[in-house]
């Protein structure tokens, strides 16, 4: 039988308040967490803050073009938003390749960010669409945009007592992806993902944002390919120079799920993938 | 703290430790041990219970996480000790062998038939991708899912190769 300490704070005031003293950790949709928190904590485990009961941060909401998710949306909620199908495109490819049913009933946009992971499956859609988080605490709040959030393999700049209270931006009315590989379809983390933003004109392509994950310490742009592409037409030749330029732009190790070479090899196939409008195999 | 919850369509009321986690509250303390815990990460599914009617993992949830809300275990899928129609085609087609990932199983099929009585092959397997099973191989599975679908959407079965 395994116990944990927990606070269920039921206002967002209150939760602050509680995160604002000592030894406390937030816990959202609980499936990162909880997988290893005795492996992390050993005896000394934090009094758990049970984020479920703050019901506006389970909200998607939309003004005019502009839409904002509460941190503890799910990743089913995104996969299932017509909203977003069609707003955010390459974000609801990636909520929906991520883990498993049970698991993305769960796992929240928010959990999923301040893990930090550099192969979080939802941070290159959230690159890719220059979303804005909203922190929170006792002191007031600060926005900050989602590519200075991370410092390293889970280091974000996200304080103790701070919470991610919202995530917000604009409508895409481009194209987008997210493609990924990983060991399984289901319930693998990634070994290598590449995220899109991009508009097409009378053939060519621009505008073009593109985000890496699970090559580089942080999830990461390509600029020198976003570059190159700009402007440009799609065929086989761009696209082979792309994939050439993008390899050099990752900067993958050798872990447990992969290792560098392949890795950066499978960055240029995946982006080349993307914009020949290849789906994901789900 | 007290806790007040919907387990197989009964009001509970008790008193619990918040931060234990749903399958203990389930089992040690409720005594409802169809449920079951494989490997307590989230990886195999054998924890499975519906939350407001959809699958999670009950080994990755706390009991204060399931205040207000509605929970299924395998226990509440028969009705008066009939048995769920995708239970009587898991036991007709050979879909259970151990059954330590049964009651899982068979509460990710609950949970896509009542979303999608008519699933494709590519949706159960997709459906059920969180669920795993090492003895069947999981095509008596996909075939159980098949029979309770048609037989739910009231289809012949005579032409079963069951």
């Amino acid at each position: 039988m395994t116990k944990y300490k927990t606070i269920n704070p039921t206002t967002l005031d209150e939760a602050l308040e509680t995160l604002n003293g000592c030894n406390v950790m937030p816990i959202a949709g609980g499936t990162d967490l909880l997988v290893k928190f005795y492996e992390v904590y050993g005896k000394s485990l934090p009094k758990l803050v049970v984020l479920d009961g703050l019901i506006p941060l389970h909200e998607i909401k939309t003004e005019n073009d502009r839409i904002s998710l509460g941190p503890l949306v799910t990743f089913s909620e995104i996969e299932n938003s017509p909203e977003l199908r069609k707003a955010a495109p390459q974000l609801v490819q990636a909520a929906s390749v991520a883990g498993s049913v049970q698991i993305r009933n769960r796992a929240t946009i928010g959990g999923n960010i301040a893990n930090g992971s550099p192969s979080g499956d939802l941070i290159p859609p959230l690159y890719v669409l220059n979303a804005e988080l909203e922190l929170s605490s006792v002191n007031g709040r600060r926005s900050i945009p989602i590519d200075k959030f991370f410092k390293g393999p889970g280091i974000t700049v996200l304080e103790k007592n701070e919470l991610i209270t919202s995530i917000s931006f604009d409508k895409t009315f481009e194209n987008g992806f997210f493609l990924r590989l990983a060991t399984r379809k289901a319930l693998a983390i990634s070994k290598v993902s590449v995220a899109a933003n991009y508009s097409m004109q009378n053939g060519t392509i621009t505008n073009v944002r593109i985000a890496l994950g699970a090559v580089a310490p942080t999830v990461i742009r390509a600029p020198r390919t976003e570059e190159y592409l700009s402007g440009k037409e799609l065929n086989d030749n761009v696209l082979s120079t792309a994939a050439k330029l993008i390899k050099e732009e990752a900067k993958p190790i050798s872990d447990i799920r992969s290792i560098a070479d392949y890795r950066r090899e499978m960055v240029g196939v995946l982006l080349k993938r993307g914009l020949n409008g290849i789906p994901q195999s789900e | 703290m007290k806790l007040d919850f919907v387990l197989n369509n009964k009001r509970v009321s008790i008193n619990v430790k918040g931060g234990l986690r749903l399958i203990d509250l389930l089992r040690e303390q409720l005594d409802l041990v169809g449920t079951k815990e494989g490997c307590g990460k989230g990886e195999c599914g054998a924890c499975t219970v519906l939350l407001d009617g959809k699958p999670v993992c009950s080994c990755l949830i706390l009991a204060s996480q399931v205040r207000n809300r509605e929970v299924t275990t395998i226990e509440g899928l028969s009705i008066e000790g009939e048995m769920h129609p995708a239970q009587e085609a898991f036991t007709e087609t050979g879909a259970v062998q151990c059954g330590f990932c049964s009651p899982g199983l068979l509460l990710s099929t609950v949970a896509l038939l009542n979303e999608n009585p008519e699933p494709s092959r590519e949706q159960i397997r997709r459906a059920l991708s969180g669920n795993l099973c090492r003895c069947t191989g999981y095509e008596k599975i996909f075939e159980a899912v098949e029979l309770a679908s048609r037989r739910i959407n009231g289809l012949s079965v005579q032409n079963d190769k069951v």
